[in-house]
């Protein structure tokens, strides 16, 4: 074939045969499915375009017979140079097409007809065939439906004979199967006399009469019309004629399903065979829903099994909510390798569920009517195998099993090799349909894995989502298009996931990944494109800021511009926190405090770049800010104590002082209500908590992703053992309370309420804030709780609580309020609002005590423990009766506390835990600054410091002595932390360049050793601190610690000691 | 460590005490003068969003009122006390004093907690505090404010209610509120040029040519921002300006010897007030640690961030080149180091005349809403220079007089205007 196509004299000219003939079939088709058009128009345009597919279009004339009835183009004549082909409706012939040249055409080496032409002329004739059918089965059904106000009265036996007629003659397999399921109908009934008609007619009898484990004999098949004919006479005897018409209507609906069917029930199901019999057999359903019917029934469950998911949970929810019709919207948008088994993936199809329930629900809730989808296309989720295969990069599937050291060094080579690979044709061509229905907007290309976005492992950040701007020629966004689908398929094999796997144990579970090419919400502002706000919701608050707000109210974080900066905790930035169960309640509500915490970056397309890029909020809305649709929802206008909200008239973008509220939004739309609606919703359809990401263009708001609401790492309920025993409770807690485990507690700085109440001056009680923030610097990050009485960070009267402000807090792992009502009054506790943000952003968890309701309160161990106060602060001396600094482990032999709290059963303790190791197999996600706490990272930086202390040659480079501080001494190292050491040196300055130097070597090296073990890309890993005689003799901060009482330095032994 | 509660109202008794004492104060003004002449408690019921009533606790206090009506702000606190109520009135009345501007002193509260209320629930506060008080409040009573916690808004929505149940328009009623809607422009800038007003003049009285001088900024944030741009405006060069850094949750020290350009600092500035560090480098300025706007070799201090700045340990750390600090914030200065600075001669002007810029403008808000006519901006701030002006001359003379300290003159000019009026009313 590849050899005639260059043989031939032009391979433009075959080009433009091939060309033709599609477009014939092409609009051919067009003509079939209008069922508008009656038998004779339809025909007579079949004639007339069938010509413009054959070589010579103008001495090409076409004759077409139906049913007797003559169609043919004007000027046709009998012909020698003709080809005629039959039209069959079932297996009988009703007619015939033929295909003439009025005078001699140059003949090719093909004959006087092409080998295309012969097949285009069988194409078209079968398909007139398949409409035949169909419609003349509408036409059945329809008339039955006219007929049935009658039937009442009349016997309505014509009705179902017409039927059988017709069948006769049309499509005799079709009518053995419904005689075959009447005959089935009829023993239900308990007419056993129908069994005779089973024993007479063979295709029937199989196995009738013979053993049971023995084979069945295959018989010839049988007269269908005589069967036909036994069957209905003895149904007329027993059954009336409404209920052999309702019982024939129905099964021959059923019978429309039958290839479909065919397609879902072939082994293994080809999905791309059983996507086009969903495209045909939606042209010939009736619009309306039926009743409910097992068939259909099986058929949307078979359905959603093969393309969205087989997962129990999820078929038993999709079921309610998705039908096959549902199917017809998005078989087009669906791109399928040949042999594909795959389905949409994870995100996908948890996607396409919650867009089907909330349309559905819209009925009860109308106020879903206007929640959308971005447009969404799918790849299949084995497309990645087929990629593979095709480029024989099968051996990538291994990269799981290899060490993660390796797998992580190979990686980058990875990425290469997979964005330098060739996509399959087939995809390259889908992909670039999709291209030209999306048109020149910004598109996200989103993972859509299968293990992704299920109840507990949902993956989040791990695979790879890309933003492209989707603009220029065709080739560049195909290209970019390409590239990034197979960014995401490289994902794949990135050790994080792999690393997420193994913890899960879903290592050994076959991966596959799908991708979703969705619509970017938004508008082009300017040279940008962005949403006016973005975001993400979840149906359980797990940030509580006020006692008012319940857990299921829900939260959400609302941002301008791409939601990307919502998904995540920011470092240096701020969403908006809403919670839709209660909005009136805001985190925020002096204008001071609003702007402070107000989002200050957007992240947006910038499609002069075509990047996606984090961008100062002020200065795009002072740049473009009047071209933003509906911009005076989005910000307020700061005058000194005031937030007004003004229209967009009185706005001056350059100049004014502009803050981000959503005010407009939150009070001024429904968002929030739609938002709240969605959640409440899904949550309650789908049997648990979701979590939801949404965005808007200012016009409309749309559901971007729906998925089971996991628990970050960190944020998981804690189980609350009921055998901890009482002397091991600190405390315990039952309101308010959050989720999550905080280990390795070393230290608890304790303000004791009595103490703190006792103070006389105001100048005693400014220190104390003082001396918590001087211990918060030292002591180790993470590792201590801040347990006080009433509002930590009380600005005004003081005595309500210490005096801190963020930064004196910002290194502790929780703070802790304490309400005592025995000291007169009983505090409302702050819930640390005074800077909520803060500690939500940094994952600084927050508890409020209430010791007189019934919980324990080891008061004895807080008061009564050795005070490290004086010790570590000599200067806050006086304050020890009331700051007190506890050593967990001087104070217990060793145990450390650990807080555990559960927000389902609301409850909290703080008990001591005997052994680091006694912990629960490391599993929380690794904050910014905050490190996993790994046995394996501390015992090796503890091992590698010994022995490059051990290669230090003390004479050479003037060292005394070195000391190991710290996290890696204190055996509570995580991949991200330092190696912290203290150099007694007595050298020249050269003898210590030259010590630098060896040491930095050393550094250099342990990092990258770091990186491979643990993907954690430090900067130098040893942290050096020189002393000298003079440091140790004046006892500076870090000499201090070579003989300090708390957490003294470990010396280690060097070359030659 | 002294034993038994901290009590502001105790604290604010025995500052006035001392005062009385150098003043020779007779007893029955002293009796009158340590609390406030009326004092309102009040319940304020509220229908909650959820259908439950909840019953909040008011307060008004009105100190003093002899030299016109008490003005002072209301303050929305869960853990609002009374006494801490009585401390803030009376040092109300200081304060409108120390300036001469026709006010007495009053202070107000609600026990809540916003972050726990709607919107809609917080407007039902407002107007139940306003319809308990409606008769003891008005233009030429007791003129609130916005404080802790409350804001324009909170205003706006009292003054309403102060209209409806009295049937007129009476913007005077309340102070605060945002421009166009009753406020007065200036009141950004308002506490920031005082300062600058009265740094001004006391260089003049010092004989220090300001555009000879240079001087340090701890903070940049409302009251230091116009500071710094009045005081370059007036030919001063900043050689330094400390200010929080809320990534790095420390502070540092802007530092550039050929001096700072206050619009540059502006244009670097986002909203918390912190200054980009980067940008900063890029433009040639040093980055120091926070503390080190103290120990620059400057003529002026302007410590306008937090209370407690300067103290026994690092007074020392003041160059001796340092003539003139000037409090913008409250309670910069701990006791100790004023006495240190004191002996060392440098001239300190304490917080409450320097900053009192803000009310002041307060005072032209109401001024200007009982007329019904509204100042621009030049007016307000040409009439907040003179009174600035005047309130600091009357300061020093009397200092300079009765060689007392610029801080205990303040207090003596005060507290003595206010025990002239009690008496010439004759109710002593």
């Amino acid at each position: 074939m590849a050899d005639d196509f260059f043989r031939d004299e032009t391979v433009l000219e075959n080009l433009r045969e091939r060309e033709k003939e599609l477009n014939c079939l092409y609009k051919i088709d067009e003509i079939l499915s209008n069922h508008q058009l009656s038998p004779a128009e339809t025909f007579e345009a079949v004639v007339r375009i069938m010509p413009s597919g054959w070589r010579f279009p103008d001495l090409c004339r076409v004759k077409l017979i139906f049913n007797g009835v003559s169609y043919q183009t004007t000027g046709f004549v009998s012909s020698p140079i003709s080809e005629l082909c039959d039209i069959r409706v079932g297996s009988k012939a009703v007619g015939n097409i033929e295909v003439v040249y009025t005078q001699v055409v140059p003949i090719s080496k093909e004959g006087y007809f092409l080998e295309k032409e012969s097949k285009l002329i069988h194409t078209i004739a079968e398909r007139i065939g398949q409409t035949a059918v169909y419609r003349q089965m509408r036409s059945v059904m329809d008339a039955w439906e006219l007929s049935r106000p009658q039937s009442e009265f009349s016997s309505g036996q014509s009705e179902w004979e017409v039927i059988v007629n017709f069948l006769l003659i049309t499509d005799q397999k079709v009518l053995l199967r419904i005689c075959r399921k009447l005959i089935n109908h009829l023993l239900l009934n308990g007419i056993t006399e129908a069994s005779e008609i089973l024993s007479e007619s063979k295709p029937f009898s199989a196995g009738q009469g013979e053993h049971v484990n023995f084979p069945t004999t295959k018989e010839p098949l049988e007269d269908v019309p005589a069967i036909c004919e036994k069957t209905f006479t003895f149904a007329r005897k027993h059954l009336s004629g409404e209920e052999i018409t309702l019982n024939v209507k129905n099964w021959i609906q059923e019978e429309r399903a039958y290839s479909l069917i065919k397609a879902i029930n072939s082994v293994p199901p080809s999905l791309r065979n059983i996507i086009e019999q969903i495209k045909r057999y939606r042209k010939i359903v009736p619009d309306e829903e039926q009743r409910y019917s097992p068939q259909e029934r099986w058929i949307s469950v078979s359905l959603i099994n093969l393309i969205l998911s087989g997962g129990p949970e999820f078929v038993n929810v999709a079921k309610q909510y998705i039908s096959h019709r549902d199917f017809f919207d998005i078989v087009d948008r669906i791109i399928i390798p040949i042999h594909s088994q795959g389905t949409l993936g994870g995100k996908g199809s948890g996607l396409f569920l919650a867009q089907k329930i909330l349309e559905k629900e819209s009925a009860n809730y109308p106020i879903l009517k206007s929640v959308r989808v971005p447009k969404t296309w799918y790849v299949v989720t084995d497309a990645i195998t087929e990629f593979l295969q095709y480029n024989n990069l099968e051996e990538l599937n291994e990269q799981k099993y290899k060490e993660l050291q390796e797998s992580r060094i190979e990686y980058p080579g990875i990425i290469q090799l997979i964005k330098n690979s060739v996509m399959p044709p087939e995809i390259v061509k889908s992909l670039s349909v999709v291209l030209d229905d999306i048109g020149e907007v910004p598109i996200i290309v989103r993972s859509s894995s299968k293990l992704e976005d299920h109840s507990g492992s949902t993956f989040s950040g791990k695979y790879k989502s890309l933003f492209l701007s989707n603009r220029g020629s065709k080739q560049k966004r195909l290209e970019a298009l390409q590239d990034a689908v197979l960014e995401v398929y490289a994902s794949v094999f990135s050790p994080d996931p792999i690393q997420y796997r193994m913890e899960r144990g879903l290592l050994d579970v076959h991966e596959e990944m799908g991708i979703l090419i969705q619509e970017v919400v938004g508008n082009v502002v300017g040279r940008y494109f962005f949403p006016l706000f973005a975001g993400v919701a979840f149906s359980n608050n797990e940030y509580r800021w006020s006692p008012r707000i319940r857990r299921e109210d829900g939260l959400i974080r609302m941002t301008a511009g791409l939601g990307t900066r919502a998904v995540d905790r920011l470092s240096d930035d701020f969403s908006i926190l809403i919670s839709p169960g209660q909005p009136g309640i805001r985190v925020n509500v002096v204008p001071e405090e609003i702007r402070r915490y107000a989002p200050r970056k957007i992240d947006l397309i910038n499609l002069e770049t075509d990047e996606l890029e984090t961008a100062d909020l002020r200065e795009v809305l002072r740049e473009c800010g009047e071209q933003i649709p509906e911009v005076e929802k989005m910000v307020s206008l700061y005058e000194r104590d005031n937030l007004l909200n003004k229209s967009r008239f009185d706005i001056n973008f350059s100049r004014d002082d502009l803050v981000v509220t959503f005010e407009g939004i939150i009070s001024g739309t429904e968002t929030v209500r739609q938002i709240a609606t969605i959640l409440q919703v899904l949550s309650e359809k789908t049997g648990m908590p979701v979590d939801i990401e949404f965005a808007s263009d200012g016009k409309n708001l749309f559901l971007l992703q729906s998925r089971p609401q996991s628990f970050s790492e960190e944020n998981a309920p804690a189980p609350i053992p009921r055998d901890i025993p009482e002397k091991d409770i600190l405390f315990s807690a039952n309101k308010y309370v959050g989720n999550g485990v905080i280990e390795n507690i070393s230290h608890i700085v304790y303000v004791d309420p009595d103490g703190y109440n006792r103070i006389g001056n105001l100048d005693d009680l400014k220190a104390i804030g003082k001396a918590v923030g001087r211990l918060n610097a030292k002591l180790p990050k993470r590792q201590f709780a801040l347990i006080g009485p009433g509002r930590w960070g009380s600005r005004g009267d003081i005595r309500l609580g210490v005096n801190v402000t963020y930064a004196d807090i910002c290194n502790t792992s929780i703070l802790i309020e304490v309400a005592r009502s025995r000291t007169g009054y009983m505090p409302e506790l702050s819930f640390g609002t005074h800077f909520f943000q803060d500690l939500v952003e940094a994952g600084i968890f927050y508890l409020p005590l209430y010791p007189d309701e019934g919980n324990i309160f080891n008061e004895a161990f807080f008061t009564k423990s050795e005070n490290k106060l004086p010790a570590l602060l000599p200067e806050f001396k006086h304050l020890e009766d009331v700051v007190r600094v506890i050593s967990v482990p001087e104070t217990t032999f060793g145990r450390v506390m650990s807080i555990l709290m559960n927000a389902e059963l609301e409850e909290a303790v703080g008990v001591l835990s005997s052994e680091v190791a006694e912990r629960r197999p490391a599993r929380r996600k690794p904050r910014y600054d905050e490190q996993i706490r790994d046995e394996s990272a501390w015992r090796w930086r503890y091992h590698m410091a010994e022995r490059m202390a051990s290669l230090l040659d003390a004479a050479q480079y003037g060292v005394k002595a070195v000391y190991m501080i710290g996290s890696t001494k204190n055996g509570t190292a995580g991949p991200s932390s330092d190696i912290d050491l203290l150099i007694h040196f007595e050298g020249t300055e050269s003898q210590k360049a030259d010590l630098k130097r060896w040491l930095d070597g050393w550094s250099q090296a342990l990092s990258e050793v770091n990186y491979l073990k643990t993907g954690y890309s430090v900067d130098g890993i040893l942290d050096v601190h020189f002393l000298t005689d003079e440091d140790i003799g004046s006892k500076d901060s870090f000499a201090i610690r070579i003989e300090s009482p708390t957490d003294p330095a470990y010396r280690l032994k060097l070359l030659g000691e | 460590m002294s034993k038994g509660n901290y009590n502001a109202f105790e604290h604010a008794q025995a500052q006035f005490d001392k005062v009385a004492e150098i003043i020779g104060l007779d007893a029955a003004t002293r009796e009158l003068l340590r609390q406030p002449i009326r004092e309102y408690h009040f319940a304020i019921p509220v229908k909650m969003d959820d259908g439950t009533v909840k019953v909040f606790r008011g307060y008004r206090m009105q100190h003093n009122d002899a030299r016109g009506p008490a003005k002072g702000g209301i303050r929305f606190h869960p853990l609002e006390t009374v006494d801490t109520i009585r401390a803030l009135s009376m040092w109300m009345t200081w304060k409108c004093a120390v300036v001469d501007i026709p006010l007495g002193g009053g202070k107000g509260g609600v026990i809540c907690d916003p972050h726990n209320l709607s919107d809609r629930e917080q407007e039902q506060v407002c107007r139940g505090f306003v319809r308990q008080l409606s008769t003891n409040i008005g233009p030429n009573r007791d003129v609130p404010a916005p404080d802790v916690m409350t804001s324009g808004k909170h205003m706006l929505w009292m003054m309403d209610e102060y209209e409806a149940l009295t049937g007129a328009r009476y913007p005077g009623v309340i102070t605060g509120k945002p421009v166009g809607m009753g406020g007065s422009l200036g009141r950004t800038e308002a506490t920031g040029y005082g300062v600058i007003y009265v740094l001004r003049e006391a260089l003049v009285q010092l004989g220090i040519d300001i555009t000879k001088t240079t001087a340090a900024f701890q903070g940049f944030g409302n009251v230091s921002q116009y500071a710094a741009q009045l005081y370059q405006k007036l030919g001063g060069t900043i050689q330094a300006v400390s200010c929080w850094d809320n990534t790095d949750q420390t502070s540092y020290t802007f530092r550039k010897a050929a001096g700072l350009d206050v619009d540059f600092l502006f244009s670097i500035t986002d909203s918390f007030g912190s200054l980009d560090k980067e940008k900063a480098k890029a433009n040639g300025i040093e980055i120091l640690p926070g503390e080190a706007w103290l120990e620059q070799e400057v003529d002026i201090l302007v410590p306008a961030a937090l209370e407690n700045q300067i103290t026994a340990d690092n007074v020392g750390k003041i160059k001796d080149s340092v003539k003139v600090i000037i409090e913008g914030a409250n309670g910069p200065t701990a006791p100790e180091a004023d006495k240190v600075l004191n002996e060392r001669g440098v001239f300190v002007i304490p917080d409450f005349l320097a900053n009192a810029g803000g009310v002041t403008c307060s005072y032209f808000e109401q001024v200007q809403c009982n007329m019904n006519y509204f100042w621009e901006k030049d007016e307000v701030m040409e009439k907040l220079d003179t009174k600035m002006t005047s309130a600091f001359l009357a300061v020093y003379e009397l200092s300079v007089n009765k060689k007392l300290t610029m801080r205990d003159s303040a207090y003596v000019i005060s507290i003595n205007r206010v025990a002239q009026a009690v008496k010439s009313r004759g109710w002593v």
